[in-house]
């Protein structure tokens, strides 16, 4: 059987309720978009193959409830991302501000290597817009984040955010994926690595597990 | 048999057979119920957009208009399964209507600020539906689909909406830590889930050991939202009207437990429910359970869970 990815990592939203994310997930994966998604409950997740610099790589992405009573389930998820998109909504100053909120809960519960990437999202609601661009761009240099302004409903920047946050996990893992790849073609599961913190196994095969220390 | 509509009417129609004597007193308490309950719409509505409310009445605004069941149909996966269910959903007009979601926004603000110590939860809304939808259809004779609730007598919108109300907070009364911080409910209810199957069906609790699949990330949200998000409603429904006495007791005179209600459920229906103290939760449990058994094959079959 051909292998169906060189490597799998996982990928979190979170914001506020309501700012989009369930929408922006449904345009990156299926092209769909429904314009009043009904809302996550808990944790859910989709799953895309993107190809960067020739590597197959499997992305999970796990969608969050943006409600606060949800945090106590949704942060036993953080600390298995390797990769974090922080969305806020350009028509609410309130989910923007709750930015920094989220920011620090990631710092808090997150791994420490972990990626983040700044969303601003309805950028097609040019009427209701209540944060800048440029407050965007403030924030995300302040945090040393890229910052993306996207509409999942006009389909705007919304693969361009998924790919750039997946070419930054991927090279930041770059070091321990070139040690796996040259020990042959399996695939290769980034998650499950940071997990073992260094006890680097063969991921997802049928095969035995080799230890690669 | 009368042929079951598609929201099951003929189901649960709680003014069919269920609480048939003593009629007066049924309306007595009916009636006060409704005034109570539009005592405090009279008292604490207008406080929706103080400071220490407005969080709650703006997250109850985000839910409200994005939770026609169009989506519901639209949930993926556990949908897909149910092959053998109508997909065609004759609510979606019904809850697009203005005075529909305003129902639901004054019945879950009322129980929020009466409930502090959970709150409004996303998911709280889901369990409106099925008591307002068997209020509604009372009144219903033509089209579903084509149906105005706004045509309806306002006597007849007020008395559904209070009483969805007296039932929506008798059936939170037994769960309500499903909903408070850290939400422990769901976390108990998930792990008793895990033991359940372990013994019931030790394959596919392996199975999911081995693949690393935890409970907690496919069970949450059928406790949280009590399965709504993965049945049709006129499923949600039926099995709601088999979980005596938890359930169908609430359905009527929610303030009389322990009085009439039960009591005038015969014997033979009785023994044909799940006559437990714990009896919804005990119930919703199992069906939870069943599920897994019932698509163990499929689900020992799956080796890829990502």
């Amino acid at each position: 059987m051909a292998k169906q990815y060189d490597v799998l990592f996982r990928l979190l939203l979170l914001g506020d309720s309501g700012v989009g994310k369930t929408c922006l997930l449904c345009r990156f994966t299926d092209n769909e978009f429904h314009p009043s998604h009904i809302s996550t409950i808990g944790v859910d997740f989709k799953m895309k193959t993107l190809k960067i610099d020739g590597i197959k790589v499997r992305i999970q992405i796990w969608d969050t409830a943006g409600q606060e009573r949800y945090q106590t389930i949704t942060k036993q998820y953080y600390r298995r991302a390797q990769g974090i998109f922080l969305v806020y909504d350009i028509t609410s100053e309130r989910s923007f501000q709750h930015i920094m909120k989220w920011a620090s809960d990631v710092d808090e519960y997150a791994p420490e290597k972990i990626r983040k990437i700044l969303v601003g999202n309805k950028s097609d609601e040019v009427d209701k817009r209540q944060v800048a661009t440029e407050q965007g761009i403030k924030l995300a240099n302040a945090y040393g984040m890229d910052f993306f302004e996207t509409s999942a409903f006009t389909n705007h920047n919304i693969t361009e955010t998924f790919t750039r946050l997946a070419e930054q996990v991927l090279a930041a893992n770059k070091k321990d994926l070139d040690l796996l790849r040259m020990s042959g073609n399996e695939e290769i599961n980034l998650a499950a690595l940071e997990e073992e913190e260094g006890l680097y196994e063969r991921a997802a095969s049928d095969e035995s597990k080799g230890c690669w220390c | 048999r009368r042929q079951e509509d598609a929201l099951g009417r003929h189901i649960l129609h709680p003014r069919q057979g269920y609480l048939p004597a003593n009629a007066e007193r049924r309306e007595s308490v009916l009636q006060r119920k409704r005034q109570e309950y539009f005592g405090f719409i009279q008292q604490y509505y207008d406080s929706r957009n103080d400071e220490h409310h407005q969080d709650t009445y703006r997250q109850i605004q985000i839910d409200i208009p994005r939770m026609s069941p169009e989506s519901l149909v639209l949930q993926p996966k556990v949908t897909e399964i149910h092959i053998d269910i109508p997909r065609t959903n004759p609510l979606i007009p019904l809850f697009q209507q203005a005075s529909v979601q305003e129902i639901f926004e004054r019945i879950l603000f009322i129980w929020a600020i009466r409930h502090p110590a959970s709150g409004y939860v996303q998911g709280i809304n889901d369990l409106v539906t099925p008591f307002f939808v068997v209020y509604v259809f009372e009144y219903i004779e033509e089209e579903v689909e084509n149906f105005d609730v706004s045509s309806l007598q306002e006597e007849a919108l007020r008395n559904i909406e209070a009483d969805s109300f007296w039932c929506m907070s008798k059936l939170l009364d037994g769960i309500q830590d499903n909903y408070t911080f850290a939400q422990p409910g769901i976390q108990r209810k998930v792990k008793a889930l895990e033991e359940l199957v372990s013994r019931i069906d030790e394959s596919v609790h392996r199975h999911m050991q081995q693949y690393e699949v935890e409970y907690l990330q496919f069970a949450f949200r059928w406790m949280n939202n009590l399965l709504m998000r993965e049945l049709p409603l006129r499923c949600t429904i039926r099995l709601a009207r088999q979980s005596e006495p938890g359930l169908s007791q609430a359905i009527w005179l929610p303030d009389t437990r322990g009085g009439e209600g039960p009591s005038i459920t015969t014997e033979k229906e009785k023994r044909e429910r799940h006559a437990e103290p714990e009896g919804f939760s005990h119930f919703h449990l199992y069906v939870c359970a069943a599920f897994l058994v019932r698509w163990r094959k499929e689900i020992l079959e799956e080796r890829d869970f990502q």
